[in-house]
């Protein structure tokens, strides 16, 4: 037997050697756990079960007794709102602010730097800072209509069912558009400024620039950007947590605070584990896309450089 | 520049820090099985700074107190304890004694986690020492789970100078309490506040009112509908403000130390805090309508069933209940206790405030509805919520509320 390993074999084997850390990582905290939920969503669980071992297989009655719930899908339905409006109002101020800081002018960087600040900001702390400030009574937002006189325009943001989702939202937004802004701006700096001086040569106006020139080649990245934003806003607990709790009445549950009440409100484990399931199709849909493209992208990007 | 890591390299650094884990693994095992005192572990939520020497009084009079035993004490935020109590059932690493909050005894008592303590209790004696509310909190299926801690309960806060200037005595009935809660609105001064946050502490501080309309939880739909409609009034003539769904009772006694509401429903908890006002103010009891009631707060001992040394915890919870640890004890949290053999001790039995609410004890009830309590005080928050910011009328909304709660308590 040859002492001695070919290199190729080699280079194998020690490349097998570094993945272990990763894997092992993988295995103990992502498939684990993952294991452990689905395992938990086909069982009956609830508190009182959880020390004599118990647990009876149910099949599919978990799942039954989420889809059946109509909290569950009114908090689908705030989920996909929520998502859908912070998206759009992050994506177009995002953009807005990001052809701002494509071009020169003084302070551009400084500016850009204080505004990410609301996107470094933990939740916990923008989602304080804004129930502080669209509180009725001693709310920066009241407060600033009543000084100016508009007095009739002040709202109790919050506590008023209609609006709190409207509320959330609006914080949500402030965190995203700096990450949005940063993203798009890295693209806009990709477009070679040639095609900008040609197009304007050409005659092509301000509008048509942006219409023809930067919103095509700025496809690709801010498909990434979205879905990106997508997976994160889904998910979103944190600032809605700390903002309203859900509340006023379930105005804004979200799916991921319906998912945290039903494991560790009401102690049924068995049902939290089958809607925390659930709560993963959609990202997990959007990663599957996401990654297809980005494979898809190198491989024409790699035919290219051939 | 690169720094180049072989192989060899990278085997010994990770193979000497995975014996080094290994190695602190296996003393620390060592450290568990070594013989002599018994160690109990010990949760609770009193984390804040002004419990700590009460605490640590306590544990020093049950360690000298109680042979061979040793205390080791973790303490979470309040919201946690459940959370964690579950999470340590999952991984069978629970505690022997926990002091949880008495509504607890819901998830807690129909989860086979609590020792029944049925049969060391009955050998004890003392059941009849307690008041009725706070034994009865800690009965479940007819076993004793635990024993109390310390109880509390709600009363009616009154800001002495702004009623006299109104002309208004403290309420007693409901009736009194809205006009005297209408005529002391002025300004951006709301009469009345009381909270009802869209968690327990809500449901706290609103089933009293369910109570004192002569309901309860399996009587939502009709008083459950008074108890609503009653607060919906007091919103519609402005004496209590609507931001109070998102009240919890610290910005209810904020509000009533600001004086922006002239009365307000809180505990004892608030009674330090309000020392320090700079104005007089007097407690009284809840308005009664049919019934006078009040909600049962405060905590209860209990002991888990997986414990290994179930004799030594009660016989540690029973030293605590000995007028020489409990009295200090319940003096330095400023607890009241659920013992009326000690009425005339302490602190309670002097401070007029403290004593109103020793007074309320007989008729505070406590939250005893089963395991899945939790769903049917959530359908009660969400009722409350509907009303008050006016989504809902109250006899719908006690409707829904009630259909959902029946669902819970399985009715």
């Amino acid at each position: 037997m040859p002492r001695t390993l070919s290199p190729s074999a080699h280079r194998r084997r020690a490349g097998c050697l570094f993945c272990v850390p990763g894997l092992a990582f993988l295995g103990l905290f992502l498939a684990y756990p993952l294991l452990y939920t689905v395992w938990t969503s086909v069982h009956d669980v609830e508190l009182g079960q959880l020390l004599g071992g118990e647990e009876r297989f149910n099949g599919l009655d978990n799942y039954r007794a989420v889809l059946d719930d109509p909290a569950f899908w009114h908090s689908v339905r705030l989920s996909l709102l929520f998502t859908l409006a912070s998206l759009l109002l992050q994506f177009t101020l995002g953009f807005a602010l990001a052809l701002l800081f494509a071009r020169p002018f003084p302070f551009n960087a400084l500016l850009r730097s204080l505004l990410l600040i609301a996107w470094l900001l933990p939740p916990v702390v923008s989602g304080t800072l804004f129930r502080w400030m669209l509180d009725a009574d001693s709310g920066a937002y009241n407060a600033l209509l009543r000084a100016a006189g508009l007095g009739a325009l002040s709202h109790d943001w919050l506590t008023d069912p209609s609006t709190s989702l409207a509320g959330v939202i609006l914080a949500n937004v402030w965190v995203g558009v700096p990450f949005n802004m940063l993203l798009l701006l890295v693209g806009l700096h990709t477009i070679d400024p040639a095609l900008h001086e040609a197009a304007a040569l050409d005659g092509a106006n301000a509008w048509q620039r942006l219409r023809h020139i930067t919103l095509p080649l700025m496809r690709p990245v801010s498909v990434t950007v979205l879905l990106l934003g997508l997976v994160y806003t889904f998910k979103v607990f944190d600032i809605v947590f700390v903002m309203t709790g859900g509340g006023p009445v379930d105005a804004t549950r979200v799916l991921s605070l319906y998912v945290y009440e039903v494991f560790f409100t009401f102690f049924r484990f068995g049902h939290g584990a089958a809607a925390g399931l659930l709560l993963l199709v959609v990202p997990l849909l959007v990663g599957v896309f996401y990654v297809r493209r980005l494979r898809r992208e190198e491989e024409t990007t790699a035919g290219g450089a051939v | 520049m690169s720094y180049p890591v072989d192989r060899r390299g990278f085997l010994r650094t990770t193979g000497t820090a995975a014996a080094a884990l290994g190695l602190g693994g296996a003393l620390a095992s060592c450290g568990s099985t070594k013989s002599g005192p018994v160690t109990l572990t010990w949760w609770d939520y009193f984390t804040l700074d002004n419990f700590q020497p009460g605490m640590q009084r306590l544990i020093n009079d049950v360690e000298a107190g109680v042979p061979d035993v040793k205390i080791e004490r973790r303490t979470f935020p309040f919201a946690e304890l459940d959370r964690q109590l579950a999470l340590a059932a999952i991984s069978g690493d629970l505690p022997d004694i926990a002091i949880v909050d008495n509504v607890a005894m819901n998830t807690l008592g129909g989860s086979h986690l609590l020792a029944d303590l049925t049969d060391k209790v009955k050998k004890w004696g003392q059941a009849d020492q307690y008041y009725k509310g706070p034994w009865d909190g800690c009965q479940v299926g007819g076993k004793t789970l635990g024993i109390p801690n310390n109880s509390n309960c709600l009363a009616l806060y009154c800001n002495t100078r702004l009623l006299k200037s109104a002309g208004v005595k403290p309420p007693t009935t409901w009736d009194e309490l809205a006009s005297a809660a209408h005529r002391l609105t002025s300004g951006d001064r709301h009469g009345l506040a009381l909270s009802a946050i869209k968690t327990e502490e809500g449901v706290f501080q609103f089933l009293p009112f369910l109570w004192q309309a002569g309901g309860d939880l399996d009587t939502f739909t009709t008083y459950g509908a008074t108890a609503l409609s009653f607060l919906h009034d007091l919103i519609a003539k402005g004496s209590l403000s609507e931001q109070c769904v998102g009240w919890t009772q610290q910005d209810v006694n904020t509000r009533f130390l600001d004086q922006r509401a002239a009365l307000q429903i809180n505990g004892p908890w608030q009674i330090p805090t309000l020392k320090k006002a700079g104005f007089d103010w007097s407690v009284v009891a809840l308005p009664r309508d049919k019934a006078a009631a009040t909600c049962l707060g405060g905590e209860n001992w209990v002991v888990m069933a997986s414990s290994k040394h179930l004799d030594k915890a009660w016989q540690v919870l029973e030293y605590t209940q000995r007028p020489s640890v409990l009295v200090p004890y319940l003096v330095s949290f400023g607890d009241l206790p659920s013992r009326k053999d000690l009425a005339g001790q302490g602190t309670w039995a002097s401070d007029p405030a403290l004593r109103l609410f020793l007074s309320q004890l007989p008729v505070a009830r406590p939250r005893q509805y089963g395991a899945h309590y939790a769903e049917a005080s959530q359908a009660v928050a969400e009722a409350e919520q509907a009303v008050l910011t006016g989504t809902a009328s109250p006899s719908a909304a006690a409707r829904v509320a009630a259909v959902k709660i029946d669902k819970a308590l399985g009715r």
